[in-house]
């Protein structure tokens, strides 16, 4: 069990004479992970009565208060509210993407996408890319490009730093408390103790810190892009 | 002693390298998470004591809060990342 | 195509770009799927909440409105009664006043002719007392002359003592 501690599998294609690999769990994982998202928005979709005056059923009250949640909690953030209705869409999927993707881990056989740095940074480098589009379509090319000369002419290398820093520090973040947590659990349940307390720690670092960090990851979502368009 | 020297004889650079980098693991979490673990209690600790002080602000005082602790963390995610990289890659 | 075990955990590969594309595709179904129809219903029903906001406070307005015309007109009303119980109380007033003036009268006229029959009988019995004196007078005094005292010719002395007499049982008497 401990061999392939911190290995992944990789699965190597060689279609003619383009040959490319990736890791067969994460994408299989990911797939998962879609497949539940998308059952739960059928059925919260088919809870969603058509007429108003109607009084509102268990699912809709369910996705109401899901809605607000996202609402109250990440869009409350965005200084404006034209970009916060635009972007609710994009950051509540971040959000349910991450969650269901730390939340998979619980589930026997079955281990995090965001386990696979390849995940968190892809997602941190959309991040990235949508922020500094948004910047420059908020504040036009010239001006976002002065933002990087503030406030002095020779802060400009600290500025691009701390720009590439961001997706860096978004990605290793939930990389490294998804990996650390399962490797902590399988550290345990293959060293000390082998029954009850990997359950355990692994509902702790499945779901609480899974949660915890899905929420984190998409608040820091918001407060990028919010820095950026803003600043 | 001959026994002692045979053995020391016997430890080639590439065990000195894996003792390092476990010993460098180590000493990477162990010095990289004090920052990062005392930042992120005076987080919570002054985040506490404006709920205390003013109930009415525990929403938006815990989302500014996990996200300050969330940015404190990240010196302690870097830390963890060195780790895994000595860990795992080296 | 092989499988194996990659040693390095940091490794980036096709990962990557298939994780790209698979966000992308549940962002459009979600979008697609969920958030667009949430969200268009919330804004619906917000919409209308506001709307039936608004006709039920136009509809609180008239009824205020209402109310307080309704609360002035019973004002008046109120009042125009007690004006019309005032005046009446003041007609009864003077009605009554006017009923015991009459009483008044009467009642003084009554005694005023009950005066006048009393002083006239009493000026009646006056008349009666002094002839029958004059009588008994005069029946005494010729029992002590011994003889008829002529009444006509001491008519002047009889009136005399009369008067006297009178005055004094009159006195007596009264």
């Amino acid at each position: 069990m401990l061999e392939h501690l911190g290995e992944k599998l990789i699965l190597h294609v060689t279609l003619g004479n383009f040959s490319f690999s990736f890791d067969i769990l994460t994408v299989i994982m990911s797939w998962v992970v879609i497949a539940v998202l998308v059952v739960v928005a059928l059925i919260l979709r088919r809870g969603l009565g058509q007429d108003i005056e109607e009084k509102p059923s268990r699912t809709q009250a369910i996705l109401e208060s899901l809605i607000d949640l996202l609402k109250g909690q990440l869009m409350s953030s965005f200084s404006s509210d034209k970009l916060a209705r635009e972007l609710f869409p994009f950051v509540s999927t971040v959000f349910m993407f991450v969650l269901v993707s730390n939340w998979l881990s619980v589930i026997p056989y079955c281990e995090s996408p965001t386990k696979d740095l390849n995940v968190t940074l892809s997602l941190a480098l959309l991040v990235f890319v949508m922020s500094q589009l948004l910047a420059v379509r908020m504040r036009g090319g010239i001006r976002y490009l002065k933002g990087f000369l503030e406030p002095y002419p020779f802060m400009l290398p600290l500025n691009i730093v701390s720009e590439i820093a961001k997706p860096i520090s978004h990605s290793f973040r939930l990389f490294g408390n998804t990996f650390g947590g399962a490797i902590l659990v399988t550290v345990v349940s293959a060293k000390f103790a082998p029954v009850l307390v990997p359950a355990a720690l692994n509902a702790f670092y499945g779901l609480f810190v899974g949660a915890i960090q899905a929420f984190v990851f998409a608040i820091l979502t918001v407060a990028y892009i919010n820095v950026a368009v803003e600043s | 002693m001959e026994e002692a020297q045979n053995i020391v004889g016997q430890i080639s650079g590439a065990d000195i390298a894996t003792a390092a980098k476990y010993l460098a693991a180590g000493f990477v979490m162990a010095i990289g998470s004090i920052g990062s673990a005392i930042g992120e209690g005076i987080v919570a600790a002054h985040a506490l004591d404006g709920m205390a002080r003013q109930p009415e602000m525990e929403g938006a005082l815990l989302r500014t809060m996990v996200l300050g602790q969330a940015i404190t963390e990240s010196t302690g995610i870097y830390s963890l990342v060195v780790a895994i990289v000595l860990l795992f890659v080296v | 195509m092989h499988l194996e075990w990659g040693k390095v955990v940091t490794s980036l590969n096709w990962t990557f770009v298939f994780n790209l594309v698979n966000f992308a595709i549940l962002l459009y179904v979600l979008k697609r799927l969920l958030f667009k129809p949430a969200i268009e219903y919330l804004d619906r029903r917000r919409e209308q909440v506001a709307t039936q906001m608004e006709t039920a406070r136009k509809n609180e307005e008239q009824a205020k409105k209402l109310v307080a015309e309704r609360t002035g007109a019973l004002q008046t009303a109120y009042k125009q009664s007690r004006h019309i119980v005032e005046a009446a109380r003041a007609q009864a007033e003077e009605i009554i006043g006017q009923g015991k003036d009459g009483a008044k009268k009467e009642v003084e006229h009554i005694l005023e002719n009950a005066r006048a029959q009393i002083d006239q009988e009493q000026a009646e019995a006056k008349h009666e007392l002094r002839r029958s004196y004059a009588e008994i007078a005069v029946l005494g005094a010729s029992r002590v002359l011994g003889r008829e005292v002529n009444l006509d010719d001491h008519r002047r002395l009889l009136d005399d003592l009369l008067s006297e007499l009178e005055e004094d049982t009159l006195r007596m008497k009264l």
